[in-house]
């Protein structure tokens, strides 16, 4: 696989399929942790952190474990398995390891254990039959797309604290809407460069 | 049948594999927290302020244990957690000065004067950097209400452009003083009602044609209550160190009313 090719991939996952924005996906995380810049960074972070490790762990136990076995079907229960564990093995040691990231992340890492497009992005590595690089640029982009849209839409959120909002679009009404446009904004990214 | 032995074979060992993991990894990796810092979490307020100088509540808890910081450091809690503080960690009790937040400066909407009309960003931070917001006086209160927005406690409100402590909720945290660009606001005892309402340091002539409650330093108070105020550099101070002293006196001599009593 050439590098030209990686580079697609990531940045396919980074722009144009990006998973809050077009796929629709953590959403939840996408609403309630962008109320601030701070908070949108931590979560990010995290989200980097725990994303890349268990797309390739997963990746692993898929090909060399369920595949050989005829397991296919079993990959919902199995990488449901690997996230949580990877998140509780994660969390101990950078108690341990790192104090200081793991109070920086605080919430946000034991928040993600629910956070579907860690198990999205596990599958559609699979699904698109990703050789184990490309699995990793395929996860990288996507977690950085994450990023990108979150602490894109935390500035944005911020902004519009300050603003005059009528009372009946203030919360989360005018954060569906800004969420919408930014949306439309990103299918801009649509067709760029053939991919 | 077979498929379906594998499968529970295979995911029953991923589980326990993952399982064995995290237990070897809970032992391996175990941090050794001293347990003082979980009951004094608890004894603390947790609003993590950061007024006692640490960041937020757990810092403080291990500072603490450290030695770094006084079981009377923590100002939002006052006497009530110093006391079981200092029992916790086995040191005499000490008493605690509560302190409170104090607007030093008198000049609500209508008495302030202004030189031009300010039509800018409406935050005091913003206002004090374009010529101090079109107000004559370059120490008074904007009345942008910065120090409303960064209390914690919702213990601020504006009355007619000027910031009201309300002497329930302030827990003396600091946070307001560190937010208004003019430095208005500072701590006093919580028990020495007496305030200076003016930080103006120009010149009593100047004051005077900036503001007509400001302190044109003229020195009374100071001959009527020699124990408690001073004047130096244009503006009146109280040693809030000698509690107990009458000011009724200097407060109804003072000629432009800018000590007050709350």
């Amino acid at each position: 696989m050439s590098g030209l090719e990686l580079f697609g991939i990531f940045f396919s996952a980074l722009l144009i399929n990006n998973i809050l924005l077009i796929r629709f996906l953590a959403l939840c995380s996408f609403f309630g942790v962008s109320t601030g810049i701070e908070n949108s960074i931590g979560m990010s972070s995290a989200v980097i952190f725990v994303m890349t490790i268990s797309s390739a762990i997963s990746w692993g136990l898929y090909n060399f474990v369920l595949v050989p076995f005829q397991l296919e079907f079993l990959r919902t229960a199995s990488f449901i398995l690997v996230i949580a564990a990877l998140v509780q093995l994660e969390e101990i040691y950078l108690k341990k390891m790192i104090p200081n990231l793991y109070r920086s992340m605080g919430i946000y890492l034991p928040l993600i254990t629910t956070n579907c497009a860690i198990l999205a992005v596990a599958f559609l590595a699979i699904d698109y039959r990703y050789s184990f690089i490309a699995s990793m640029a395929y996860s990288v982009g996507v977690s950085a797309g994450y990023s990108l849209a979150i602490i894109l839409f935390a500035y944005i959120r911020e902004r519009m604290a300050l603003a005059p909002i009528p009372k009946w679009f203030q919360g989360y009404p005018i954060a569906f809407v800004t969420a919408a446009l930014m949306s439309l904004a990103f299918l801009g990214f649509t067709g760029m460069f053939g991919l | 049948m077979e498929t379906l032995l594998t499968a529970v074979i295979v995911l029953g060992l991923m589980g326990f594999v993952f399982a064995a993991l995290l237990a070897l990894a809970s032992d391996y990796f175990r941090v050794e927290e001293d347990p003082r810092i979980a009951e004094i979490m608890k004894i603390l307020p947790g609003a993590n302020c950061g007024a006692c100088g640490a960041a937020g509540c757990h810092d403080f808890a291990s500072k603490l244990i450290a030695g770094e910081k006084e079981s009377t450091g923590c100002t939002v809690g006052g006497q009530d957690v110093a006391c079981k503080l200092s029992v916790l960690m086995g040191q005499a009790n000490q008493t605690v000065i509560k302190k409170i937040a104090a607007v030093r400066c008198g000049a609500n909407e209508n008495r302030r004067i202004k030189k031009a009309k300010y039509d800018g960003v409406k935050t005091c931070a913003a206002a004090n950097l374009i010529s101090g917001g079109g107000l004559a006086c370059l120490y008074g209160c904007l009345g942008y209400g910065d120090c409303l927005c960064v209390c914690p406690f919702d213990a601020i409100k504006m009355e007619n452009g000027l910031p009201v402590i309300d002497l329930k909720k302030c827990t003396a945290c600091g946070k307001c003083v560190t937010a208004c660009p003019r430095g208005i606001i500072s701590l006093r005892p919580h028990d020495f009602k007496v305030v200076i309402a003016c930080s103006s340091r120009d010149t009593g002539a100047q004051t005077r044609k900036n503001c007509p409650v400001g302190c044109i330093a003229c020195g009374i108070c100071a001959k009527a209550v020699p124990e408690v105020f001073a004047v130096s550099d244009n503006l009146a101070a109280i040693d809030y160190s000698k509690t107990g002293v009458d000011c009724s006196a200097a407060i109804q001599k003072c000629p432009t009313k800018c000590i007050v009593e709350n």
